[in-house]
């Protein structure tokens, strides 16, 4: 399968040590790394598998994801993808409390992709993080970067502390959609730091209610964009919904469009039903796939939805869940698989 | 059926294993107590390199809230999706469905060879 298709692969976790960071930071920033390191907040749930694929941690030593050529090695050859889409980790920054510092490191991290991996290989783009814990700084680090060619998308992180289409958070969309590039949702902080608890019932017990919960996130979050009227505002914006799953969504807009034809007076600005929007605006990533018993029942729940033109195939790589391009979704029919796997995000990143 | 002897058994050590080509297919071989084992080294979910998964014990079915760890040394968990299958019989501790192909392996004159 893979020889057929050339794909596009729209997330792949480049990572790197804190220290990588201390030559784009500035002081007071630039000590405190040197002496503490970055300092994400972590959820403290604990994967018996680790995070990472056990294979992709570099022979010389270093984290999994570190190394350009390996990654090139280990997916870019073998799967045939023609761009992916560089996350990193930084993100999760937002979880944290300081957001002077939090701007800082998703400064020095934007920096640091474009010196240090953008150009290293023609595959690579780069989506730039900004910390959701202070929206103007997030606007203004959009306007820096969003002219270099290889920066496709802004990335922010699922774990916030409020729902994120509340007003609060309007300055990341307004200037995304000012800079023509879409905006990626990824999980990671979940409960951890400043954000809310992972789960809509509170913390739950174990990493594997954890990982299935934070689906749960991603309806909040894409109830409160659509209702809080951002894709009204800015007409022209793009979201990513990046490992979130994608079973839940048909249910979801199934009740969300009921409850509108009730509820509609309290959201006036919205003048088409909830899920038309999610169907223009949105794109849902693959990975982690649900892989129902049936596999032919994915492809029933995809027909639910218009799921052609809004999955992009993600990897994952180099976490544990990462989906092998040429070992899900077999099921598909060509002309979907064409599009899952690459036209949609050809047109979406513009490449 | 052949049996195509590749490996002295001297150089598997005791808990580990060797990763050996025989016709074309990748083959680790575990040895647990002495005995030796043979998996395809391909998982059967997304066709991972099982053999690189650490070998280890778990958690064995138990009451709730009780922890009962065993089978030490005779788990292999996949490096990729973190599946766990038993070495001796390949098959998966969550489906007796779920297997990894298992190669008989015979021991004579101190080689070691798989039947495939």
């Amino acid at each position: 399968m893979a020889e057929e298709f050339k794909i596009i692969d729209a997330d792949v976790h480049n990572e790197q040590m804190d220290s990588a960071f201390i030559p784009y930071l500035q002081e007071p920033w630039r000590s405190r790394v040197e002496k503490s390191g970055v300092g994400y907040a972590y959820s403290g749930y604990y994967s018996p598998v680790g995070v990472m694929k056990k294979d992709a941690i570099p022979p010389g030593g270093g984290k999994a994801g570190s190394d350009p050529d390996l990654m090139v090695e280990q997916l870019i050859r073998p799967c045939n993808v023609e761009y992916a889409i560089l996350t990193g980790v930084v993100y999760n920054i937002s979880a944290t409390h300081d957001p002077d510092f939090a701007a800082a490191i998703c400064s020095a991290y934007n920096d640091y992709l474009i010196a240090e991996w953008l150009g290293k290989h023609p595959s690579f783009k780069g989506a730039i993080a900004v910390s959701t814990l202070d929206p103007a700084q997030a606007a203004r680090e959009i306007d820096r970067l969003a002219g270099h060619p290889d920066i496709v998308e802004v990335i922010i992180s699922s774990a916030a502390r409020m729902p994120l289409g509340q007003r609060f958070y309007h300055p990341i969309f307004e200037a995304a959609e000012r800079n023509g590039l879409p905006v990626a949702i990824h999980p990671g902080a979940e409960g951890a730091g400043s954000s809310t608890p992972p789960t809509a019932a509170g913390y739950p017990t174990r990493y594997i209610e954890w990982h299935t919960c934070l689906s749960q996130m991603f309806m909040a979050h894409l109830v409160s964009i659509v209702t809080e009227g951002v894709f009204v505002k800015y007409p022209n914006l793009k979201l990513v919904l990046v490992e979130g799953g994608v079973s839940w969504l048909p249910p979801l807009l199934w009740r969300l469009d009921k409850n509108y034809k009730a509820l509609r007076s309290s959201v006036p600005w919205l003048k088409r039903l909830p899920s038309e929007y999610v169907r223009d605006h949105c794109y849902l990533t693959t990975q982690p796939i649900e892989e129902p018993e049936n596999p032919q029942h994915l492809i029933d729940l995809f027909n639910m939805f218009d799921a052609e033109n809004m999955l992009m195939y993600s990897s994952d790589y180099p976490h544990w869940d990462f989906d092998d391009p040429r070992m899900i979704l077999r099921k598909l029919k060509a002309e979907a698989r064409r599009k899952i796997f690459y036209e949609n995000a050809k047109k979406l990143y513009k490449l | 059926m052949a049996v195509h002897y590749v490996i002295d058994a001297a150089d598997v050590p005791e808990g580990g294993r060797v990763i050996v080509q025989v016709g074309g297919k990748e083959i680790g071989i575990y040895r647990i107590d002495g005995q030796y084992y043979a998996l395809l080294n391909y998982c059967p979910h997304q066709g991972a390199p099982l053999c690189a998964g650490h070998i280890t014990g778990t958690n064995l079915p138990s009451q709730v809230y009780e922890y009962i760890y065993g089978h030490q040394g005779e788990i292999v968990r996949c490096p990729w999706h973190g599946w766990e299958f038993d070495i001796k019989s390949g098959v998966s501790l969550f489906s007796d469905n779920i297997r990894a192909k298992r190669y008989e392996v015979r021991v004579e004159d101190g080689k070691l060879g798989i039947v495939i």
